[in-house]
């Protein structure tokens, strides 16, 4: 394949920040000239996917269109016809599809999802001051000449825990494991986050199942906008806000972790196929070992090909429904075309794990996957491996973590004879995580911003 | 592949369909606005022809064209698909549907070529054999257990799920005697009727 311009690329395409502090701005465009020209002042603060060598940026600056924003901006009809049914439609019509229904549905959203949103505007920063001081400025330049109005905004930062900034999110558990590498972007390449080549290692997954206009896993490519210009180096987002209700779950983990032969940490490792501190249940599923999680060799390099009956780890858990790895047969074939990169990052503050916690306050993660085709990635995945069981031979059983339950779901801890591991039902599942909105983006390439600002998209 | 797998009967049967000029409604555009009244509860006809596990009625009008570089090709006939997946053998079955849907049968059949009426048995099981093809798949969810056993499996996995999440972690001894209250009682409780119980209620309608 071709080298990629990273040059071209926004930098919250290829990689995680890893920044501790973020916002994300709201926005929508009275205009369309207006915010063109709006957009024409951003892009200079835009972040690209270059490397950053030995000095890292203070903050980073992105930005991604819903489809009305993208005809509010103006952009040719023939144009906005040829984005892909699901993009054009949005997440809130995908509702019934995506299973975002009862407490999930978008009667229960945050209003600003309700006002039809044009554009998110993503900010990350090393300290809260730096945020700040760039968020202001970047107010000023969007309110200049009336380009765009920030109809909402939604804070986010890793949780401090004990006066350290860490990695964990609400429910205790270490995130941010095992996002798949691709052809031309991968970097620091660890084994366990591509694919499964026959001989058992780990390659990078085509750069067509993350960016468009280059091949995916099939040789094919994915459903893009015209013309070429506008998509190629793009990706779409998927912007979901997960409000979690740590009381219910640390009450249902309590409970159940009495009845549980092997412990209540135990439990909560088999529920996620990790260990709270991050150790996959797979390589160690009698305790947690810090050492295989501070080692980028081992800890996101496992299988389940020889655990297919759960033994260590839970058919069921969340990390193993999501990213089933070869669980499935076909050397993860099958899997390959449902990889999703994960930008997620908590909002609200910590509750100390010695106190029952509440269910009220704003305390979530911000979900935000990445891929070329949201319908055949993120929908397939939340549709098929979350909200439904038979993939993974769970029946109608749903994601344990962030299924929709609604009281009724449950879950099978499949175990051994051994006494600590036996097997184990959990029932009556509450709802651990609800939908609070969000919707679907296009993340255009620097080109393409530029071309839809200049308003020169040609899809002839 | 063949037309067994197991204790399974694969049947694909194409009946070709009249071709009528200067009819009103078109025989294949009555079959398929026949097809769309039946109901889809297990109470239509495969519901009550109990050993179906699985079996669909499609009417082919042609062979699809897709342009070029394909070539252009035409059936010389629109035929009526039925595919089936039952237990037991072919004879039985069709001498089920002949017997036990006979309304429906006729209803579908009738507007196909040759088709000799439902009333004479014999007649119907040698036209539908004249019709038969080699089945070369199988639904895939198919094994080789009969439609009972699979409902009876059905219930006793959902039925032992409830089971284990009532009564895991008491004593042996409760634990025991649990059981075997649970298990008379799933043994003297009947599988559900094909097609009448959606797997969910299961569960509900046992405990």
């Amino acid at each position: 394949m071709s080298r990629l311009d990273v040059t071209d690329i926004q930098g919250f395409a290829m990689r995680g920040y890893n920044f501790p502090y973020a916002r994300f701005l709201f926005l929508k465009f009275l205009e369309p000239e207006k915010g063109r020209q709006c957009l024409g002042r951003l892009i200079q603060h835009v972040t690209t996917g270059e490397r950053w060598g030995q000095v890292k940026p203070k903050t980073t600056v992105n930005i991604a269109f819903t489809y009305k924003g993208l005809a509010a901006l103006g952009l040719p009809e023939a144009s906005l016809l040829s984005f892909p049914v699901e993009f054009v439609q949005g997440m809130k019509a995908r509702a019934s599809i995506l299973g975002d229904t009862g407490k999930n549905s978008p009667h229960h959203w945050n209003p600003v999802w309700h006002e039809g949103v044009h554009a998110w505007l993503g900010v990350f920063a090393e300290t809260s001051s730096d945020l700040r001081q760039r968020v202001s400025e970047l107010h000023a330049l969007l309110e200049e000449g009336r380009g765009a109005v920030v109809v909402d905004g939604q804070d986010a930062a890793a949780l401090e825990i004990d006066g350290k900034i860490t990695t964990k999110e609400h429910f205790g558990y270490t995130d941010g494991f095992g996002n798949p590498e691709f052809l031309g972007l991968e970097k620091d390449s660890q084994p366990g986050q591509g694919k499964l080549a026959t001989d058992g290692k780990w390659t990078p997954l085509a750069t067509g199942e993350l960016l468009l206009e280059y091949a995916d896993e099939a040789g094919e490519l994915p459903v893009a906008p015209l013309p070429h210009l506008l998509a190629c180096n793009g990706t779409f987002m998927v912007y979901r806000k997960l409000h979690q209700n740590v009381k219910t779950f640390r009450q249902y983990l309590k409970e159940k972790g009495g009845l549980y032969p092997g412990g209540t940490e135990k439990l909560a490792s088999k529920f996620i196929g990790r260990w709270r501190d991050g150790t996959p249940v797979e390589l160690s599923p009698d305790q947690p070992s810090p050492e295989i999680v501070q080692d980028p060799k081992q800890n996101v390099n496992f299988t389940y090909g020889k655990d297919l009956e759960g033994v260590r780890c839970p058919v069921g858990a969340h990390v193993r429904r999501t990213n089933p790895r070869d669980a499935f047969g076909f050397n993860g074939a099958l899997v390959n075309r449902r990889r999703i990169s994960r930008r997620g990052m908590p909002y609200g503050a910590y509750l100390p794990e010695d106190q029952p916690g509440n269910d009220d306050q704003e305390h979530g993660i911000v979900f935000m996957a990445l891929n070329a085709s949201i319908f055949r990635q993120f929908e397939f995945v939340q549709q098929q491996w979350i909200e439904y069981g038979n993939d993974a031979r769970q029946g109608n059983d749903k994601d344990v973590l962030i299924g929709n339950h609604e009281g009724h779901g449950k879950f099978m801890i499949q175990g051994s004879s051994d006494a600590l591991n036996p097997p184990f039902m959990c029932g009556a599942l509450p709802n651990f995580v609800e939908l609070r909105g969000g919707d679907y983006f296009f993340i255009p390439s620097i080109t393409a911003l530029r071309m839809i600002a200049a308003h020169s998209v040609d899809p002839r | 592949m063949s037309n067994q797998s197991g204790s399974i009967y694969g049947l694909t049967i194409l009946s070709p369909i009249q071709d009528e000029l200067h009819l009103e409604i078109s025989h294949s555009l009555a079959i398929r606005m026949y097809l769309q009244t039946l109901p889809i509860d297990g109470k239509g006809p495969f519901g009550k022809v109990s050993s179906t596990h699985m079996a669909r009625l499609v009417v082919l009008d042609d062979v699809v064209y897709f342009g070029m570089p394909s070539c252009e090709e035409h059936l010389q006939s629109k035929y009526l698909i039925f595919e089936s997946n039952f237990d037991g053998d072919l004879e039985t079955y069709l001498k089920r549907l002949a017997t036990e849907a006979t309304e429906e049968v006729h209803s579908i059949w009738k507007h196909c070529v040759g088709y000799p009426g439902v009333t004479d048995v014999a007649a119907f099981i040698a036209y539908m054999k004249r019709c038969q093809v080699e089945t070369t798949l199988y639904f895939a969810d198919v094994n080789d257990k009969t439609v009972q056993q699979t409902l009876r499996a059905l219930q006793t996995q959902s039925a032992v799920t409830s089971f284990i999440e009532k009564n895991q972690g008491k004593s042996p001894a409760d634990l025991q005697k649990a059981f075997v209250e649970f298990s008379k009682h799933l043994g003297n409780t009947p599988p559900p009727k094909p097609g009448s119980i959606e797997g969910k209620e299961f569960t509900d309608k046992l405990l």
